[in-house]
């Protein structure tokens, strides 16, 4: 059953019975093509758009339709309009992690010939690997991100280097009656497993094999279970830490509750707002753990096309230009996102508005996906439910319940929470 | 209780007065705060206090500024009028037949109605999803009109056959006798009667279409044919981290107008409606 | 419409029923069996046509391995589904979580309504603004009550989270559960009160009038005379709401969204159909909701009997 959802039964029943509804069904314009690009609300995203309208020269003409601020909420509607065979959707900005499970389902163009080895030339390997699946491209990176383990340098001298070295730290100060308290993000989403993800990665260890198919949590996964642990249990940790995401944690760092933040480089801008805190607010690398470099999860947007397109030329395309060297420092210097095209990071602009963009550079090509696997949205589901709340991990039995909890998402036959 | 047979002193006056405030604060109180946050300014949006302390008509300015809103209030009104129309003229015609004629399976349809009344709309939504997605009925508004349809039947026969219980028997009778065919008498003598308790299932009939957010939210994905509770929970704001709450009040204050306008002058009416048919929507 | 009762049962009424001939169908006869059937007919289709096939299709579907991110795999596998939904942790979470809702909401709401509809019926002063008031909750869109009882308890945001210090009770199991129930109980209790005070209505003065003069006291009157005749109305009152809490979605889905293990039923089916796309597990849990709603349904009109809604025009069979 559903082997052929091509055919439609001409909406016969409905139609008929309410015609005039028909009437306000919105169609596109005939006066030239139209590339539809769904992407979260990113502010000055609109200037790229107009560029790249400029470029077409009315060739196409891109419309930026807004989705919405919750990674969540972006996938829900995409992937259900993708479901429906939905054709007005031409360019996709999928979160990273997105790319398997759409590809698996036969809703992304793969990016072949010319375009492809545009995509690759001068982009940076982790995000290019975010957009590949089973050796295949089919996305192109647009922005990236990294966390970074931003401090207060009235507070800290010498940012800590390793993970048992920041808990130290925060503590001592937290006995002194400082306000040396560690903010990150520890409710029960996404965040909370690209935390996990980087301890894990930062150790050696793996949570879902090569393949996406088997749940592995080896033993170094479980000691970044402990380590979770010791975080959410420390004296110096937010006591709002398993409801915290990422601006809660920013919120809770510019009020003056915090000494260590771990965060998206965004924090950077929104501090600038207030002078006196800005000028004590510093940056580190991520502290590691297990290895001497922490291996940091990357985050970030890449543009796929939609299998549905009317237009795949121009969608290809409109995905070059808006992903161009040229509009990702716009976007780098505007909205703080980072660049995935290592070039970009050298242009003379950049060191002013991203004085830390050598640690971010430094940090993305040690970086680390997330696993790549179809069934990441239930795996991921699954991780942040086990982990929560952090304080109460016991390592052990937490890892034999997320392995076997996973196996299940995997095979998709198990429950989502 | 105890004012049976008592004498209207001022103190229970007084007392009633205090019990109504108490009663009317409760009714009130999420709603005036939804209205008060609908009017902060976006500085003034997160101070946590009840009444704002700049007024501003800022976020009603954004919702009305981009389609986001206005388009999916026209798919709310839309949806919410054609599925209440349909469902009360089957309803009437239902109700006529099952309080003022005899035939068999009628038993069958009350109690069908009574099923569905009861039924876990969530129970509906994967199939619908289903169906609607290869008869290419998802995101129009056929396809959230037939459910609203379907769940509103029950509510408009239960209610309009209790009105039409309540209509002169005897009227109809005479008009047969007339001359006037079943048919005759149902339009031109019990139909008039009716159009009160019509025109209050109308009304309930309305607000559950207005109301209904999991069949929106589960067979919509564009503005085509999102409704605006579904829009609500959908708005972007306009940026990454900015919280649209203030978007989200002003939306929902308007599409809250239409309910205070119905309580306000139909108030006896639909407390009627909902008691006689005893149904919920 | 009790036309057709009276026949049965043959009670004495005013209407002027014709006794049922034995002998054949007259054409008046015919011709109104016909009308009855056209009249019908189109509100009888929509509904069965809406969810008459989609129940069975949620069968088949029920005992398939159907998920829309792996077409390639669908395959039969008759009752894995249910096994694995009925050995789910998460599953027996939302089922307690709808439960205990259901039942605490119900009974507060029980008491608070009938506080409400004794408030609207004996008022002295002022029972117009009291009944106008409280169908405010009664018709306010769901969302957007939930979106206000949300932002209320956001902190910094809100005035209630500002007045009890602050904390974020939303992101925890029980204080979030709590104000689910809070919101569900606002918005849902003056329905409640309106369904008791059609019952209240029924209640003779002269019999309460009687009783005081007896000497029973309020509380008495109240147990032994006012609840036994309302009971009929108490019982309708309490199945539809025990059926629509437990249906319970609008106020989850914007309150928590089901985090923190607050998924009730409704909330869990949506999230592995919707968010998940596996509609083999969903339209499992659908059949199980369906089944769990007849229990229940099924349950109280056996114990009420003829005092279930419809039963006065023709549900009693």
């Amino acid at each position: 059953m559903g082997a052929n959802r091509r055919h439609r039964l001409a909406a016969g029943v409905g139609v008929a019975l309410l015609a005039a509804s028909t009437v306000t069904a919105c169609g596109s314009s005939d006066d030239g093509i139209t590339v539809n690009v769904y992407k979260y609300p990113q502010e000055n995203f609109q200037a790229i758009v107009d560029n790249c309208n400029a470029k077409a020269a009315g060739r196409y003409k891109i419309v930026y339709n807004k989705l919405p601020r919750e990674a969540d909420g972006q996938r829900e509607q995409m992937v259900r309009r993708l479901a429906a065979e939905d054709d007005s959707m031409d360019v996709l900005g999928l979160d990273v992690t997105w790319t398997a499970e759409l590809a698996e389902a036969g809703w992304l163009k793969e990016f072949t010939g010319s375009v492809k080895s545009q995509v690759e030339s001068g982009t940076l390997r982790t995000p290019l690997e975010t957009a590949t699946y089973e050796g295949k491209l089919y996305a192109a990176p647009d922005n990236t991100n990294v966390q970074l383990l931003w401090y207060r340098s009235d507070l800290v001298p010498k940012a800590p280097t390793t993970w048992d070295e920041m808990i130290t730290m925060a503590e001592d100060l937290v006995a002194q009656g400082k306000p040396g308290r560690i903010v990150g993000q520890g409710k029960q989403y996404e965040g909370l497993v690209v935390l996990y993800n980087t301890l894990v990665n930062s150790n050696g260890g793996k949570i879902i094999d090569e393949s996406g198919t088997k749940a592995v949590v080896d033993d170094k996964a479980v000691e970044a279970l402990a380590a979770l642990k010791k975080l959410a249990t420390s004296k110096a940790i937010d006591p709002s830490f398993s409801n915290a995401a990422e601006d809660n944690a920013r919120l809770a760092m510019e009020n003056g509750n915090a000494a260590f933040q771990l965060n998206w480089p965004y924090v950077y801008a929104a501090a600038q707002k207030k002078p006196d805190f800005a000028k004590n607010f510093k940056w580190a690398p991520y502290p590691a753990f297990g290895g001497d470099k922490s291996k940091v999860t990357v985050g970030g947007i890449n543009f796929a096309v939609s299998a549905y397109t009317r237009h795949p030329d121009e969608s290809f395309d409109a995905v070059l230009c808006l992903r161009s060297a040229e509009n990702q420092k716009l976007a780098a210097l505007k909205d703080g996102v980072p660049p995935t095209i290592e070039a970009v990071y050298d242009e003379p602009e950049m060191a002013e508005a991203y004085p830390m963009r050598d640690t971010i550079k430094e940090t993305l090509k040690n970086a680390s996906v997330r696993p790549r696997t179809p069934a990441y949205q239930n795996a991921s589901t699954v991780i942040a439910t086990v982990l929560s709340p952090p304080a109460s991990i016991d390592p052990k039995a937490t890892g034999d319940r997320l392995r076997q909890e996973l196996q299940d998402a995997l095979d998709s036959k198990g429950v989502l929470p | 209780m105890a004012g049976i047979g008592g004498a209207e002193t001022t103190g229970k006056k007084v007392g009633w007065g205090l019990l109504n405030a108490v009663v009317v604060i409760y009714a009130l109180l999420p709603v005036l705060w939804i209205v008060s946050l609908s009017f902060k300014s976006s500085a003034t949006l997160a101070d946590g206090n009840f009444i704002p302390r700049e007024w501003s008509l800022e976020n009603y300015r954004n919702i009305f500024s981009t389609s986001e809103f206005t388009r999916a209030l026209i798919n709310s009104i839309g949806i919410a009028l054609i599925a209440t129309a349909i469902a009360v003229v089957f309803g009437t015609m239902a109700a006529y037949a099952i309080a003022r004629l005899d035939f068999p399976g009628k038993n069958l349809l009350v109690g069908v109605s009574l099923l569905i009344a009861m039924f876990p709309q969530v129970s509906l939504v994967s199939p619908l999803f289903e169906i609607e997605r290869s008869l290419g009925l998802f995101d129009t508004w056929p396809g959230l009109i037939l459910p609203y349809i379907t769940f509103a039947l029950p509510l408009a026969i239960y209610t309009l056959s209790a009105f039409f219980r309540e209509i002169p028997w005897e009227l109809e009778k005479a008009a047969k006798m007339d001359g006037a065919t079943p048919g005759q008498a149902f339009r031109r003598v019990i139909a008039p009667l009716a159009a009160p308790g019509v025109f209050t299932t109308a009304i309930l009939v309305f607000i559950f279409c207005w109301n209904d957010f999991l069949f929106a939210i589960s067979l919509t994905s564009t503005e085509q044919s999102r409704t605006v509770p579904v829009a609500l929970s959908f708005f972007t704001g306009s940026s990454q981290f900015e919280d649209p709450a203030g978007s989200i009040a002003a939306a929902a204050v308007v599409i809250t107008i239409p309910i205070i306008l119905f309580v306000l002058f139909f108030q006896r009416r639909i407390v009627a409606g909902l008691t006689s048919g005893a149904v919920k929507g | 419409m009790s036309h057709a009762t009276a026949e049965k049962t043959g009670a004495a009424t005013a209407e002027p029923v014709a006794p049922k001939k034995k002998v054949a169908l007259s054409e008046g006869k015919k011709a109104e069996r016909r009308l009855g059937w056209l009249l019908c007919a189109p509100a009888a289709l929509t509904m069965v046509a809406v969810t008459g096939w989609p129940i069975l299709y949620s069968l088949l579907l029920s005992m398939q391995k159907f998920d829309l991110k792996f077409p390639d795999r669908t395959e039969w596998v008759w009752f894995d589904n249910y096994v694995a939904v009925l050995s789910s942790p998460y599953w027996w979470n939302a089922v307690w979580v709808t439960v205990v809702l259901t039942v605490v909401t119900v009974a507060i709401e029980l008491v608070l309504g009938m506080s409400l509809a004794l408030i609207m019926h004996r008022a002295l002063v002022g029972r117009g603004i009291v009944r106008t008031t409280t169908l405010i909750p009664y018709g306010i869109v769901t969302v957007v009550a939930a979106f206000s009882w949300r932002f209320a308890w956001t902190p910094g945001t809100g005035y209630l989270a500002e007045a009890l210090g602050g904390e974020p009770v939303l992101t925890e199991k029980i204080p979030a559960l709590m104000v689910v129930g809070l919101a569900e109980i606002w918005k849902t209790t003056p329905f409640m009160a309106l369904l008791l005070m059609a019952g209240l209505a029924l209640v003779p003065d002269d019999l309460l009038k009687a009783a005081a003069m007896d000497g029973a006291s309020g509380w008495q009157r109240f147990i032994k005379i006012t609840v036994p005749i309302m009971k009929p109305a108490i019982l309708v009152a309490l199945l539809f709401r025990t059926l629509d809490a437990f249906r319970i979605f609008d106020n989850l889905f914007v309150l928590t969204a089901g985090s923190q293990g607050t998924s009730s039923v409704s909330m869990l089916t949506y999230n592995n159909l919707i968010k998940g796309l596996n509609l083999g597990i969903g339209s499992t849990m659908s059949v199980l909701i369906f089944i769990m709603v007849a229990i229940i349904a099924f349950v109280f009109i056996k114990l009420f009997g003829t005092a279930a809604p419809g039963s006065d025009d023709g549900g009693k069979r």
